[in-house]
């Protein structure tokens, strides 16, 4: 029993940890329509910067600030030259994000080099809480509380705010919305900023729990895209949702199956794709 | 999604360009010079192992089978409007079959390890067809074909994972290594220099194959799906088959190219099934135009040439030049290589009539 609860513990925060690295991903292409392959790419070059500041400086939160800063400049630059003129012309979106992907994986590779990086929980979270005999890391408990406020603050802007009506009526008719006087190319660069900056602080915190090292890009945005897929997309509770099935499933399974584990998510995936393709909550797309 | 919509249009327009040019309205001329050009190219990859170092018939070699790779895509990306992501799924399912049956089943006749490899992408095609067109919906251009990218991409990296856990089989994560040169039976000892005309003759006979499936009644309603699917669909075609066999299909070519892979460099690594794989397909296509038959043939040239110059020069920097092939494509060339020279070449006979 206190074995399922710590490994409870570990499953939420892995699920929280894939929610804030898809949130961005499901985010610009469930409601932009806009297909960024080099998403992956992007959070492991966050997460060097980040552990970049912390070697020179120390701190872990201005590692933070400064990895998601740092995304949200390069990701204004990408959007700004590149994705905004491909508008709905997806396999082009494709091509190019999968190339940008390319170019910043060896890029880190060039500046950091080959060896993986040793990210250490910060240390005002290394200890555990203890709860009756239970001791639970306090870093995943930290990593929890962040991905709540964020899927919070995610929610409230989708559902509460001028901003998300904006998204919204831009998701369904962007000509209508555009006519109306709203300002979509403003709002949609934003949100595709915030998608990769949120990836950014997802790569620095989940640093410790998933390691980092040049080449994770790829299985970063295949978390992603299964997470998204599974959970469907429009919605940011559905990636949530993902994030939870994917994250509970896979840590479970490590936990008590390790051989099999491995295709657990596949496996749901598939699955998913067959029995609902919109995912699990995500708007009727077909 | 008027941007999708446009797109449509001026893909439906390159559609009939290209169905112009398939369709022989072009004069007898042009399409005499086309095969006079085949030709001559035919002959020329014939003739020049013996002019060449072994390097450059090498380098032939994988132009061949990358040039097949890419074709195999296109027939259904460029044709029926699939843009699949994840085709080195059946290269590497095509080429780990050849090699396992040969290292852990002890097949060593290369026509039935062949057809026994072909006939394995056809399966994994088919059962993996039916998740991929659940999600593809109703038109390229009508809805967006996000969600199948994103499907197809996973097909491939879950198959590389696996390929990955299943190690006793397929030798993990460093690969199936030590696939010998192809028995071909009869006593016939294969050579890597004999090696070049067996891929020669298996792309030509596998480009004759695309061409008339391309040029057939079959080819015509695939165009016709990427163009406008519920015209067709009105029209009393089972539209769900036409791009569930298209996709089988491609999957046989692209495992071709597998085979013919595997064979080549002796080994089959889990990444070519994964993305960096299917990435090079997908490049071959959109730099060759998704639109001419040949571009990806084209493209392919152009690509084992910047490769083997990497490797020789900026062996560490080259994810980076791939990675900035796709992006110059995307800025430079958007309609692809292949468009260029159709373009070239009418103007060409234009001016010399």
């Amino acid at each position: 029993m206190s074995q399922a609860a710590v490994t409870g513990l570990n499953g939420l925060s892995y699920a929280f940890i894939l929610f804030m690295l898809s949130a961005g991903f499901s985010l610009t292409f469930g409601v932009m329509g806009v297909l960024n392959l080099s998403h992956g790419a992007l959070v492991v070059f966050g997460t060097y910067v980040g552990l970049q500041i912390i070697d020179s400086f120390g701190q872990f939160w201005l590692a933070v600030t400064i990895a998601a800063i740092a995304l949200g400049i390069i990701g204004f630059f990408i959007y700004f030259l590149f994705l905004r003129r491909l508008h709905g012309r997806v396999p082009e979106q494709a091509v190019l994000t999968i190339g940008l992907a390319y170019m910043a994986a060896n890029l880190i590779l060039w500046v950091w080099g080959p060896r993986a990086q040793i990210a250490h929980t910060p240390e005002v979270f290394a200890g555990s809480l203890t709860v009756g005999d239970l001791h639970f890391p306090l870093y995943r408990v930290f990593i929890c509380a962040v991905g709540l406020v964020i899927l919070g603050l995610l929610w409230w802007i989708q559902d509460r705010t001028r901003w998300g009506a904006i998204i919204r009526a831009g998701m369904d008719n962007k000509e209508m919305a555009l006519s109306l006087g709203v300002n979509y190319p403003l709002v949609s660069t934003l949100v595709f900023i915030l998608g990769v900056a949120l990836a950014g602080v997802a790569g620095i915190l989940g640093a410790p729990i998933l390691g980092v090292y040049p080449t994770m890009g790829d299985n970063l945005l295949l978390l992603a895209l299964i997470v998204v897929v599974v959970g469907g997309t429009g919605y940011i509770q559905g990636t949530m949702l993902g994030a939870l099935v994917i994250g509970m499933l896979d840590t479970f399974g490590k936990a008590y199956v390790p051989k099999a584990a491995l295709f657990f998510a596949y496996i749901v995936f598939i699955f998913i794709l067959l029995v609902r393709p919109s995912g699990l909550i995500g708007r009727k797309v077909f | 999604m008027s941007g999708s919509s446009e797109n449509h249009q001026s893909l439906a327009e390159m559609g009939a360009q290209a169905s112009k040019i398939a369709a022989g309205r072009e004069t007898w001329r042009v399409r005499g010079s086309l095969g006079i050009t085949i030709g001559v190219i035919a002959i020329i990859i014939l003739v020049l192992p013996s002019f060449v170092p072994t390097f450059v018939s090498s380098l032939v070699t994988k132009m061949m089978i990358y040039g097949l790779f890419g074709m195999s895509l296109n027939l259904i990306w460029g044709y029926a409007g699939i843009p699949s992501f994840g085709h080195a799924a059946f290269f590497g399912v095509g080429g780990y079959t050849a090699g396992i049956l040969i290292l852990k089943a002890g097949i060593s006749n290369f026509w039935l390890n062949f057809l026994l490899a072909v006939l394995a992408t056809a399966v994994v095609a088919a059962i993996l067809g039916f998740p991929a067109f659940r999600v593809f919906g109703v038109g390229a251009g009508a809805t967006n074909p996000i969600y199948f990218l994103l499907a197809t991409i996973a097909f491939g990296e879950i198959l590389s994972r696996v390929a990955i856990a299943i190690r006793p089989v397929t030798g993990g994560s460093t690969g199936l290594a030590g696939i010998p040169e192809p028995a071909l039976g009869l006593g016939f000892k294969m050579t890597s220099g004999r090696y070049y005309y067996l891929v020669f003759v298996v792309t030509v006979v596998c480009i004759y194959l695309l061409y008339r499936i391309v040029g057939s009644p079959y080819g015509y309603a695939l165009r016709g799906i990427h163009d406008n699917e519920r015209r067709m669909q009105a029209l009393g075609y089972n539209t769900w088959l036409y791009k569930y066999t298209s996709w089988v299909l491609a999957a046989v070519f692209g495992g071709v190219a597998g085979i013919l892979f595997a064979y080549f460099g002796g080994i089959m690594h889990p990444t070519n099934l994964a993305m960096v794989t299917s990435d090079i397909a997908f490049l071959l296509v959109i730099l060759g135009s998704t639109t001419v038959f040949f571009g990806p043939l084209v493209a392919s040239l152009l690509y084992v040439g910047i490769e083997y110059l990497a490797s020789l020069y900026l062996p560490d920097r080259w994810p980076l030049i791939f990675g900035a092939m796709f992006v110059l494509t995307i800025v430079l060339v958007p309609e692809g290589l292949g468009v260029r020279i159709v373009r070239g070449w009418r103007r060409l006979f234009r001016a010399a009539a």
